[in-house]
């Protein structure tokens, strides 16, 4: 490490009103290195990365380029100080061809353009990369490796020298996964520093030349990728004592299948997911980013009903075709994502929690009885313990905890017997946290069927009887919470499985 | 062999074979129908409508629309005939330049409404439309221009034969109007900054993230938008020379229907002003054969107008879709065949 380091960050923090992204995170970059940053997710490196490309300022902390101290004011400054980055899914220009996304941001060469010129520089450029791809090629015909290269190919037309790769694998078939390794590899070989960042361990020991270990948005460890190990790596990202602010309490399971899941298949998807749920159970399905879970769970809520496999719901063969059939035998889905799929922001609290059994507050014209809509919405509120002055505020200015508590009333009031909700506790704060992981005890222990997905490795040992691990579409296995422990989950999260059993 | 041509040509040939199939229909329909009538009076309207369609391609690139253009038209019709009216002798240049900078000034209030307070531009220019109307009708003063007070260059400019086959007459009017949607369109082609017209249309996150200024973009889209309604307000003054306060009024819808006919893509990113003047074309000529053939009542007209747009539509979809799955097919079979 004799040369210059291109890029320096300095006790970089990052502050979102009361939530650290970021503290006191330093990391040091080399031109011609594969620096690999690993982590749980929501360790901070989305933020970090968005502070090296200028589109979050750092509340405190230094960036130095090429040793000297810099402000990087936007995307702009980011890429006129050749720092560039690559998303898992890829920013390009769909009604533009190939040659045109490549120049797109360029502003060197004058007002004209020289569509010949450029064509051959596309040319050189994607042959640089080592790749096949046609520059007259519209993109939006491309596949998501090909997309991927034609960035990879703009930023190298600007001159990069810093090139961050964000989950660049996540999306793509092993075999594009390792062209793209390839790529990384032969830029680096180019003198272009390579930030990599993905939660495949294995792709780390074949291209990384340092790791470095984030956690809770803080630097954990920089070592050479020859003095760590997978195990060492993963008990560096686990970090914290299990336990710590989530108590286990006992289970409710009873002896009563009420779904039983064989070989549930998506083709290109997910494959052969099995397992069966009771009574009373809670199951945590964990897993990281881009491991399918909530592919799985939409698949039984009958939203991608073309999945194969046999569902038996209730004792009964269940195939649910739309989300309609899903809700009327008695199953709920709670979304991750509450802005999208899960409120109507603009609409009071009262109007979200009737939306799912509207019928139930019909009188007898065909009216909304507003008052036993008002009526229940109270229940709710005190139950569970929704904190606004009255039912009728809109949802959308309501705390994440808040909104978080009204989704759940909403599927709740439907009464059903299997509840799914998908990352209960996402963005919310920690007393709000404990609190749903209550309602969610509670409603097991009146005999509902509860699975869980979580990305939250403390939320899932705490709440879990049992944990379904997946990665990548598959299985990787059951684990009863009392076997079970971070490190565990981590590496069947990871893929590790088969180097665990070598060492 | 299809899958070779570009896609944006294609939609050019195949709106010149519906141009041509409507010609064809209607002159077995309508009797003494292909003459050099038809091809004037076409060519008269399309000569302001072209421009119109030209400048609204221009904001529905970049993801927006601009419904003000009608009462653009119509302020600066309006205005620039006023100024000729007090000042007889201005000539044509100092006139058509006060034109095209009033018109700019109108797409630079729109442009900086949307790009700088992100106000929808559908919300802002169906305000601003009643707006500009409204200072029209302020302004005016219950008064109307006449022809009787306009130079006899500006009367007789559209109307100047600079060509005659027989009966078709190729007039000035037109002319300009073909070139300049002919310069316009060597302009987005071969500019540099026009491309990021395409870029913000197609994807406004990814042209952030690429260092586009995408409010400088919205913007100058709107002001071009709005130096080409001047220009075509200029042209109305000249064709129509009597002009009141409502002149212009609807233009702004026929001028969506004309880029969309012609293959502008209503959510940006994709269309050729080409395509938008061939659209205006088709439109019109349609709207001026219906009136002639006698099978369709006046009432129905709009009706036949409207069924068009939403063919036209469905069809630019769906041919997209397949000429994509046909690339799609080329490839992989090019791809198995390769070692």
């Amino acid at each position: 490490m004799k040369d210059q380091p291109v890029l320096q960050l300095e006790n970089i923090s990052k502050h979102f009103g009361m939530t650290i992204a970021l503290a006191d995170m330093s990391i040091t970059l080399h031109p011609g290195e594969v620096h690999a940053i690993v982590g749980e997710n929501g360790a901070g490196k989305s933020t970090m990365i968005k502070v090296m490309t200028g589109i979050y300022q750092p509340s405190a902390g230094t960036i130095l380029i090429g040793g000297k101290p810099q402000v990087i004011s936007g995307p702009q400054a980011a890429r006129d100080a050749g720092i560039a980055a690559i998303y898992q899914e890829p920013m390009v220009f769909p009604d533009l061809d190939v040659t045109e996304n490549i120049f797109i941001s360029d502003t060197s060469a004058g007002l004209l353009m020289r569509p010949a010129a450029q064509r051959r520089r596309a040319i050189e450029l994607i042959e640089r990369i080592g790749i096949n791809l046609d520059p007259d090629r519209i993109a939006s015909g491309l596949t998501l490796a090909e997309q991927q290269v034609v960035e990879i190919a703009r930023a190298l037309s600007q001159d990069v020298r810093i090139l961050i790769m964000d989950e660049p694998t996540a999306s793509l078939s092993a075999h594009e996964a390792a062209q793209l390794r390839k790529i990384a590899k032969t830029l680096a070989a180019q003198g272009v520093a390579v930030v990599y960042i993905s939660h495949r361990l294995e792709e780390i020991f074949e291209i990384a030349d340092r790791v470095t270990v984030i956690r809770d948005g803080a630097h954990i460890s920089t070592k050479p990728i020859a003095s760590v190990t997978a195990d060492s790596m993963i008990s560096e990202m686990v970090g914290r004592e299990v336990g710590n602010y989530f108590a286990k309490a006992p289970g409710t399971v009873t002896d009563e299948v009420i779904l039983q899941v064989q070989n549930l298949s998506l083709a290109g998807v997910f494959k052969d997911i099995t397992f069966d749920l009771h009574k009373g159970e809670i199951l945590c399905m964990a897993g990281l980013v881009g491991a399918r879970r909530t592919d799985v769970a939409l698949a039984l809520f009958g939203v991608t009903p073309t999945a194969t496999g046999e569902v038996t719901y209730k004792g009964k063969p269940a195939r649910f075709r739309s989300p309609r059939e899903a809700i009327d035998a008695g199953v709920a889905y709670v979304s991750e994502d509450r802005r999208k799929l899960g409120l109507a922001m603009p609409m009071s609290i009262r109007s979200n929690i009737s939306l799912v059994t509207l019928d139930a507050f019909l009188s007898r014209f065909g009216l909304l009885n507003r008052e036993k809509e008002t009526a229940v919405a109270h229940s709710y509120r005190e139950r569970l313990n929704i904190r606004t002055q009255d039912v009728d505020s809109e949802v959308g200015m309501l705390s994440g905890g808040n909104q978080q508590k009204v989704m759940l009333a909403k599927w709740l009031n439907m009464e059903p017997d299997l509840l799914i909700f998908d990352e209960p506790t996402r963005g919310i704060d920690i007393g709000a946290k404990a609190e749903v992981h209550d309602l969610i005890r509670e409603f097991a222990a009146a005999g509902g069927a509860v699975l869980v997905i979580s990305s939250d490795l403390p939320e899932v040992l705490a709440l879990g009887d049992r944990i379904l691990v997946m990665r990548e579409g598959q299985q990787m296995g059951i684990l009863d919470t009392s076997e079970a422990t971070q490190e565990r989950v981590m590496i069947l999260a990871t893929g590790q499985t088969a180097l665990r059993e070598a060492v | 062999m299809l899958a070779r041509i570009s896609p944006q040509t294609l939609r050019i040939l195949a709106l010149l074979a519906v141009v041509l199939a409507v010609l064809l229909f209607f002159s077995t329909q309508v009797p003494n129908y292909l003459n050099g009538r038809l091809f004037n009076r076409i060519s008269s309207s399309v000569a302001i409508m072209a421009l119109i369609a030209c400048g609204q391609t221009l904001v529905i690139l970049t993801r927006n629309i601009d419904l003000s253009i009608g009462s653009i038209v119509g302020f600066v019709a309006f205005a620039t005939g006023s100024l000729i009216t007090n000042n007889p002798e201005l000539g044509p240049v100092l006139l058509v330049s006060y034109s095209i900078i009033l018109g700019a000034c109108f797409g630079v209030v729109n442009g900086l409404l949307v790009a700088f307070l992100r106000i929808p531009s559908i919300i802002v220019t169906l305000a601003t439309m009643a707006l500009f109307r409204s200072s029209l009708v302020e302004y005016s003063d219950a008064k109307s221009i006449t022809t009787g007070n306009l130079p006899e260059w500006l009367i007789s400019f559209p109307n100047y034969k600079v060509l005659t086959f027989g009966t078709l007459q190729l007039r000035a009017g037109f002319l300009v109007a073909v070139l300049v949607v002919i310069a316009v369109h060597i302009a987005l082609t071969h500019l540099r900054p026009a491309r990021k017209l395409y870029a913000v249309g197609s994807n406004p996150e990814a042209a952030e993230m690429a260092g586009i200024n995408t409010k400088l973009v919205v913007l100058s889209a709107f002001a071009c938008a709005g130096a080409l309604a001047g220009l075509a307000g200029f042209m109305f003054l000249a064709r129509f020379g009597t002009i009141t306060v409502v002149a212009g009024l609807g233009i702004e819808l026929k001028s969506v229907a004309a880029s969309v006919v012609g293959g502008v893509n209503i959510f940006g990113g994709s269309g050729t002003v080409i395509g938008a003047l061939l659209g205006a074309i088709l439109v019109d000529l349609i709207d001026m054969s219906l009136v002639r053939w006698a099978l369709v009542s006046e009432f129905w007209r709009e009706a036949v107008l409207g069924t068009l747009i939403l063919l036209s539509v469905a069809a630019d979809a769906i041919l997209m879709r397949r000429l994509i799955a046909l690339r799609v097919a080329r490839e992989k079979t090019t791809k198995e065949n390769a070692p």
